[in-house]
């Protein structure tokens, strides 16, 4: 018979004393039920009972970065789409731009990435016919804020970073939760790989807990710390690896880089 | 809260999504307009949301009606857009203040709808720290200066004691003329300059 079974009659623990009568496991669907007593009239189930549930996201794995400097932004994402213990493929871009300002960078559900990216771009066509310019980026971003809260009942399972430049030409980049809540950052980092990155950009970018001068760093100097970020968090992070796509956005519009990482 | 010359908001910038600290840069008093202020706690994206929706339905109503609208309106409003959201779980639990033909105004909204006006209200997981020290020295006839240290004196306890609160201390002085910002400070710094006051009181 299934182990468990005669693991959880007991109502002893390993010690010899009492403890408290163990719940039969649930166990979810994708597990598959357990064979139990079939002849009995509720199949098993009540000493064993499974949840069957469908559940409308996928994680899909993934991290993104983007940092503000004092003329450009460099937004940044890994290239590996994951499902569960499996790699889809290793060169998938997550990064996407609006417009020629700026670049979203999004983790999450790719699904409900896509979808987004698309409905943001029809929003910002329809913007560009009516007021015959593009979308400037922090309109851009209240956009992006108020269409995540619209589904606010039924989310877009996408972590976003926003980057770019704002109409003077300085570093702008917007952080964002599942459900819009939105904040002009210096930096963020968003995603799987997102607890590994922010320390190290907090120190490097932020200038927290350093005791020396706080300087502007160039574009070039920011593109090698991003590399090192992703470098960090592949290392630690199973849904973080590949490749590394780099887009440094300026007033003069976008370039794009790829970087290879470990693709263990 | 609200004294006789205006009202003083302090709120912290923290804002965490379980244990971890998503940003310690939040914006909690939302600007609705330049004389309205609301404060944000519980979910920050239906506070955002929903108070720029009130900024949106408070300049309806100016060019409708060719006059400010009144702080009771204005909450009113959010507080009844709140009871019609009420059971989808909205997190809301916010502060209207304003300055307005009545006076100085305070009022409290939250997602069930609950509506309270008041002279001083604390909101929030740090709430009960901060009512400890709002409650001890809250005075209707405070001057400004001593307003203002109230106002940030009750965000460093709560800051000091909640781990969920924390960053920087925003302050703002609501006036006839409209609000105004009066200091951001981290409240790692305000430890310091207390333990430093406490030193030397200990001393005299």
């Amino acid at each position: 018979m299934a182990p468990f079974r005669t693991q959880h009659q007991t109502n002893r623990n390993a010690a010899g004393g009492p403890s408290l009568p163990m719940m039969p496991p649930i166990i979810h669907s994708s597990e598959g039920p357990v064979m139990a007593k079939a002849d009995t009239i509720d199949h098993g189930v009540t000493e064993a009972p499974y949840e069957r549930g469908f559940s409308p996201y996928d994680f899909n794995g993934g991290t993104t970065l983007a940092i503000a400097g004092p003329d450009y932004a460099v937004v940044a994402a890994d290239t590996r789409l994951s499902s569960g213990y499996e790699i889809l493929s290793r060169n998938v871009s997550k990064l996407h731009a609006l417009t020629d300002g700026c670049v979203l960078g999004s983790a999450g559900c790719k699904t409900d990435v896509d979808q987004l990216r698309s409905v943001l771009d029809i929003k910002q066509k329809i913007y560009h016919h009516n007021h015959r310019k593009q979308m400037s980026t922090p309109s851009v971003a209240q956009m992006l804020g108020n269409t995540l809260y619209y589904k606010r009942f039924f989310p877009y399972y996408a972590f976003n970073v926003l980057g770019g430049v704002d109409a003077e030409g300085k570093g702008a980049v917007y952080s964002y939760d599942a459900i819009g809540s939105f904040e002009r950052t210096g930096y963020s980092a968003t995603g799987s790989g997102q607890a590994y990155i922010i320390p190290l950009l907090d120190n490097v970018i932020g200038h927290k807990n350093r005791a020396d001068e706080n300087r502007d760093l160039p574009a070039e100097e920011v593109v090698e710390i991003v590399k090192d970020a992703f470098v960090t968090a592949g290392e630690r992070d199973i849904y973080t690896g590949d490749a590394v796509e780099i887009m440094v956005i300026t007033k003069d519009g976008i370039q794009t880089t790829t970087f290879d990482l470990k693709r263990d | 809260f609200k004294f006789n010359d205006g009202i003083i908001v302090s709120v912290d910038s923290r804002s965490t999504m379980g244990a971890y600290i998503a940003s310690g840069t939040v914006k909690k008093v939302i600007e609705i307009n330049p004389f309205l202020l609301g404060t944000m706690a519980g979910g920050a994206a239906d506070c955002s949301f929903w108070e720029r929706n009130l900024g949106v339905q408070c300049r309806m109503y100016e060019l409708r009606n060719g006059r400010r609208i009144s702080v009771a309106a204005a909450s009113k409003l959010l507080a009844n857009t709140m009871n019609s959201y009420r059971g989808y779980g909205l997190s809301m639990g916010t502060m209207i203040t304003g300055w307005d033909e009545t006076g100085p105004q305070l009022y409290y909204v939250d997602n069930d709808g609950t509506r309270l006006k008041g002279k001083y209200f604390s909101v929030g997981s740090g709430s009960t720290y901060a009512y400890g020290v709002l409650d001890s020295f809250y005075r209707d006839d405070l001057t400004v200066e001593e307003a203002i240290d109230l106002g940030r004196r009750a965000i460093y306890h709560a800051t000091h004691r909640d781990a969920y609160s924390g960053g920087i201390n925003n302050l703002y002085h609501v006036t006839k003329e409209g609000w105004k910002k009066i200091h951001a400070i981290d409240v790692n710094d305000m430890h310091y300059e207390f333990a430093e006051e406490k030193k030397n009181s200990m001393s005299s």
